[in-house]
């Protein structure tokens, strides 16, 4: 059976009527089931899918009874279409193109909406490669009938578009060689014959006489301007325009001569005439942002001479000027690849330039309102093009990090387990802090609370030693005299409450006696304390009894610090030899706790037969290791461990 | 007029023609010069236009005041009042419509003449100077109508006071005095260098500069520039300007002042000096303001320097006219 023939014109027709009955629904079903219905090659038939949808959109357009509604319902279908893989992916682009280019600008702004919230789809990979050359010729013909005066947001809502679309290294929206829009000429009243005066007083001049003379009150309607000018700045002013435009000129001697006059006279009349109208334009600033709900919206220079007094007292429009400069001397000074060699700033040059742009900067600071944060912005971002420029002069490299390849197979790392001591986790429970005197006060006591807790820190006086002398001197046989007394320094009675508080339940009963002062006070309890003490007798016998006392104090005090010493003293030879004799011939258990190494082991056991001997060495050898850690303390611990409690105890008691 | 001239010339006076289209100014070799404003304020201005169209030599010493009536151009120089026609000026006819001179007790020294001031209410002219005396001339028949004596110094400076018909005198003694003119008499003294506020010792006690503006008074030199409420008799406001102030001069509701120091001052009313416009002249010794003209309103500023600024902007100087 031959093959049914595929007619082109059948085919279209079907399709085309199955798209239009899918309009209203916004879906490709149906034409899916025709795709699926007509009998033919694929490609075929995905080619006349494509030119049906394109008439019908195009059928759309002429008899101008659709929306935009319906031309979004056809796109979407298309789009589906192109899912659905029956109809080419570039086929949603024509369409869009077709549409953005037959319709005005007004409903233009709709179509883009659905261009702009379809943003994803534009950028999935079955879309993006055939789409996006469709994509950018469609948007630079809008923006080529867009008037970027009169349709800023639309313009503006394209250029995100495209900054979305694309990737940030894509160099078809760079100006790659930093050309100037040479074009952009700036016209102002450089002819008399064209001065907006309608005085015709300013021609024919042969000699002041005649000026005069014509000008002598008669016909000459005064013109509706009625302010004096200044021309000269006027026109300095304005030819500054032309340098800004093109900075190319600026390499030349005599133009940048000119440059730098005018340049002069204009940054000395912004110098001289400064802006200090902070009032008024704030107020101005805030009636713009209530009316229109934008920023002052500035198109292009306006020259008319009239308004050149206006200009110079507006802040912003100073701003612009001061900009501009700032902008042409980084061009100048800054290094771009497609600059010629010949463009190059000699040091006079070079110096004017860093002069003016100190300047600049501080005319700037002084503009209101907010004239020092403008001028930091402006620095900062000035700076932020150096990396733009700098990026420019690699020739775009992309920004996107290459994953860097990993050849070489790790290799599994052993980890070194730190010494067992450095963590305090060995037998000896004992912590290296690397340098010999630290370890010895850390290991003092590891622990601070306890440290605090122990005894020697006890330094509260007890309450004989304190009051002592208060107590002799209360004896009227030592006939001490009032003003004499301890007990009337202050500093002496303050530290008196705070022992009794703490020490003498006196403090704490209840008493009728009304005490003027605190020395009478002190007198009362010294009465008291000194009744119970002891030893109740005259001052020498009691000067004894707190020497006792303190000597018993004392005693206490050594006693304590006996134990820790001892502990911390270095084992003596003698010690070692005692050890060494018990140890015998299971020195090598304890050569473990001691953590030496086999090769010492071994060592020793090659150095002598004996065993006591070999004991005798091991301990040598952890004495020499361990310098002034080989404590008592150390090897007491290490026995211990090695389970020989027995000599341990007899090395701790000796 | 040599180099060497021009380094030393000093501009006393100035002032604008009733058209408004010409000033004329005074300086210390006794020569008026006449510049056309529309020609140095056209468009196509040039080095030529800054010069003066005409320039003459009036008077024997310094041209120290300058001022214009309907028709005339006045001039003090030493002890004479000279008058010009400014159509007969315009026209580059130099020749004096009449001399006066006021009577001088003695006749051994001319006493210069420093300060004239009209008073329209009367057609009268007030003249003070070198003789401590205001002396004052009737302008339809040039008699000198009265003498107002009072200051133990010569004046420096004087105001009419429109509204109430007095005349205001500054002069070296540090005293302001209000003379009613109708019956001759001072009816005010005020020395400004007693009060504290205003009085700089260091200075001196001498009044450069008075003006007055029917309510307010403005005076310094020695002192410091004061706003004065004139019903009041005190001080409201001063100007921390440091340099003595030779001219100044109420402007809409700012105050331009001029003085030792090479700027013209912008004050306001409450006493705090809002802008100062550097300048050429070092020293600047008169300040005057064209307001018979809209389309050439310009403040011209001139001193110790053969350059006159024009200033067509407040805020910046434009351009400088040349003897």
């Amino acid at each position: 059976m031959t093959p049914s023939l595929y007619t082109f014109i059948d085919a279209k027709d079907k399709f085309a009527a199955s798209a239009i009955s899918g309009l209203a629904g916004r879906t490709s079903k149906p034409l899916i089931n025709a795709f699926n219905q007509i009998t033919g090659n694929e490609a075929e038939k995905k080619a006349t899918l494509d030119q049906s949808l394109r008439g019908v959109l195009g059928d759309q357009i002429v008899e101008q009874k659709a929306s935009c509604d319906d031309y979004l319902a056809l796109i979407y279908i298309s789009i589906e279409a192109v899912t659905e893989g029956i109809c080419s992916a570039t086929t949603p682009f024509l369409l869009l193109g077709d549409v953005l280019d037959c319709l005005p600008l007004d409903q233009c702004d709709k179509i883009f909406s659905f261009v702009e919230e379809n943003v994803s789809t534009w950028k999935s990979s079955t879309f993006y490669s055939a789409g996006k050359n469709y994509l950018l010729r469609v948007c630079n013909d809008l923006l080529r009938r867009l008037s970027k005066s009169q349709n800023t947001v639309f313009c503006g809502r394209i250029q995100l578009f495209l900054a979305r679309l694309f990737p940030l290294s894509e160099k078809s929206g760079l100006n790659l060689q930093s050309q100037f829009n040479l074009e952009n000429i700036t016209v102002f009243n450089k002819n008399e014959q064209e001065s907006t005066l309608g005085q015709k007083h300013t021609e024919e001049k042969e000699d002041g006489m005649e000026v005069e003379e014509g000008e002598m009150g008669e016909e000459e309607v005064p013109a509706p301007c009625s302010i004096p000018i200044d021309y000269n700045l006027y026109r300095k002013f304005w030819t500054l325009q032309d340098y800004f435009r093109n900075p190319l000129q600026c390499y030349d001697k005599f133009s940048w001569m000119t440059f730098l006059k005018y340049s002069d006279e204009t940054l000395a009349v912004f110098k001289s005439f400064k802006l200090d109208d902070m009032q008024a334009s704030k107020r101005k600033l805030e009636e713009l942002r209530t009316s229109a709900g934008e920023h002052v919206y500035f198109a292009k220079f306006l020259t008319s001479e009239k308004l050149m007094d206006l200009q110079l007292s507006d802040s912003n429009f100073r701003r612009h000027i001061l900009l501009q400069y700032l902008i042409l001397f980084q061009y100048l000074k800054g290094q771009v690849k497609f600059k010629s060699s010949n463009c190059v700033l000699n040091d006079d040059q070079t110096t004017w330039i860093e002069e003016t742009t100190k300047l600049v900067h501080q005319l700037l600071k002084e503009i209101p309102p907010e004239g020092e944060k403008f001028s930091a912005m402006v620095e900062h971002i000035l700076n932020t093009e150096e990396n733009w420029n700098s990026w420019k002069n690699e020739g775009c490299p992309s920004f996107v990090k290459e994953r860097v390849v990993d050849d070489k197979p790790k290799r599994p790392t052993r980890k070194r387990q730190a010494p067992e001591d450095f963590l305090g986790k060995g037998p000896d429970r004992k912590l290296f802090m690397g340098n010999d005197e630290l370890t010895r006060l850390w290991n003092l006591n590891a622990d601070n609370m306890e440290a605090c807790k122990s005894d020697d820190r006890e330094f509260m006086p007890s309450l004989d030693e304190f009051f002592a002398e208060a107590i002799e001197q209360a004896d009227p046989t030592n006939m001490v005299e009032d003003e004499y007394k301890v007990v009337r320094n202050s500093n002496y009675g303050w530290r008196a409450l705070r022992l009794l508080s703490r020490r003498s339940p006196h403090f704490f009963q209840p008493t009728n006696q009304k005490f003027k002062s605190l020395a009478d006070y002190l007198d009362s309890m010294v009465s008291k304390l000194a009744k119970e003490l002891p030893k109740d007798i005259p001052s020498e016998e009691i000067k004894t009894g707190e020497e006792d006392d303190d000597d018993n104090g004392d005693n206490l005090l050594k006693e304590s610090n006996d134990s820790p010493s001892m502990q911390n003293k270095i084992v003596s030879n003698q010690q070692m030899d005692d050890v060494a004799a018990k140890l015998g011939a299971k020195w090598k258990t304890l050569a473990v706790q001691l953590e030496m190494k086999a090769s010492e082991l071994r060592e020793i056991e090659t150095d002598s037969e004996d065993v006591d001997m070999q004991a005798k060495l091991l301990l040598v050898a952890w004495q020499d290791r361990e310098g002034t850690q080989a404590t008592v303390e150390n090897l007491v611990s290490a026995l211990n461990a090695a389970s020989f409690s027995q000599i341990a105890d007899n090395l701790s008691e000796a | 007029m040599g180099l060497i001239e021009l380094l030393h010339m000093s501009v006393f006076s100035q002032s604008f023609s009733p058209c408004g289209k010409f000033l004329a100014a005074g300086n210390n070799y006794g020569e008026i010069a006449l510049f056309s404003l529309s020609a140095a304020l056209g468009p196509d201005a040039n080095e030529l236009s800054q010069k003066p169209i005409l320039a003459f030599a009036a008077h024997d010493g310094p041209v120290f005041s300058l001022l214009s009536t309907d028709a005339h151009l006045l001039s003090a120089g030493n002890g004479e009042i000279s008058a010009w026609s400014w159509a007969e000026l315009i026209k580059k006819n130099v020749k004096a419509a009449w001399t006066r001179r006021p009577n001088y007790k003695s006749s051994l020294e001319i006493p210069e003449i420093n300060a004239m001031a009209i008073n329209p209410a009367d057609n009268s002219l007030a003249v003070g100077g070198g003789d401590n005396n205001v002396h004052i001339m009737d302008l339809e028949n040039g008699v000198f109508k009265s003498v107002l004596q009072g200051h133990t110094d010569y004046i420096h400076c004087l105001s009419v006071r429109e509204r109430a018909a007095e005349v205001l005198s500054g002069g070296e003694d540090g005293a302001v005095r209000i003379w009613d003119t109708r019956t001759s008499q001072c009816v005010h003294c005020v020395e400004v260098y007693k009060y504290e506020t205003c009085a700089r010792p260091q200075h001196g006690r001498w009044i450069s500069c008075l003006t007055t503006d029917s309510d307010w008074m403005l005076c310094g030199g020695g002192p410091s520039l004061s706003l004065w409420h004139l019903r009041s008799m005190s001080p409201t406001s001063v100007f921390p300007l440091s340099g003595c102030q030779r001219q100044a001069t109420f402007y809409q509701d700012m105050i331009l002042t001029v003085g030792e120091g090479q700027c013209v001052s912008h004050c306001q009313m409450g006493g705090e000096v809002k802008a100062q416009i550097p300048c050429t002249p070092h020293s600047i010794n008169t300040l005057a303001i064209n307001t018979n003209s809209t389309e050439h309103r310009v403040l011209t500023v001139g001193g110790s320097s053969d350059h006159i600024d024009v200033f067509t902007n407040l805020s910046y100087r434009a351009f400088s006219l040349r003897f």
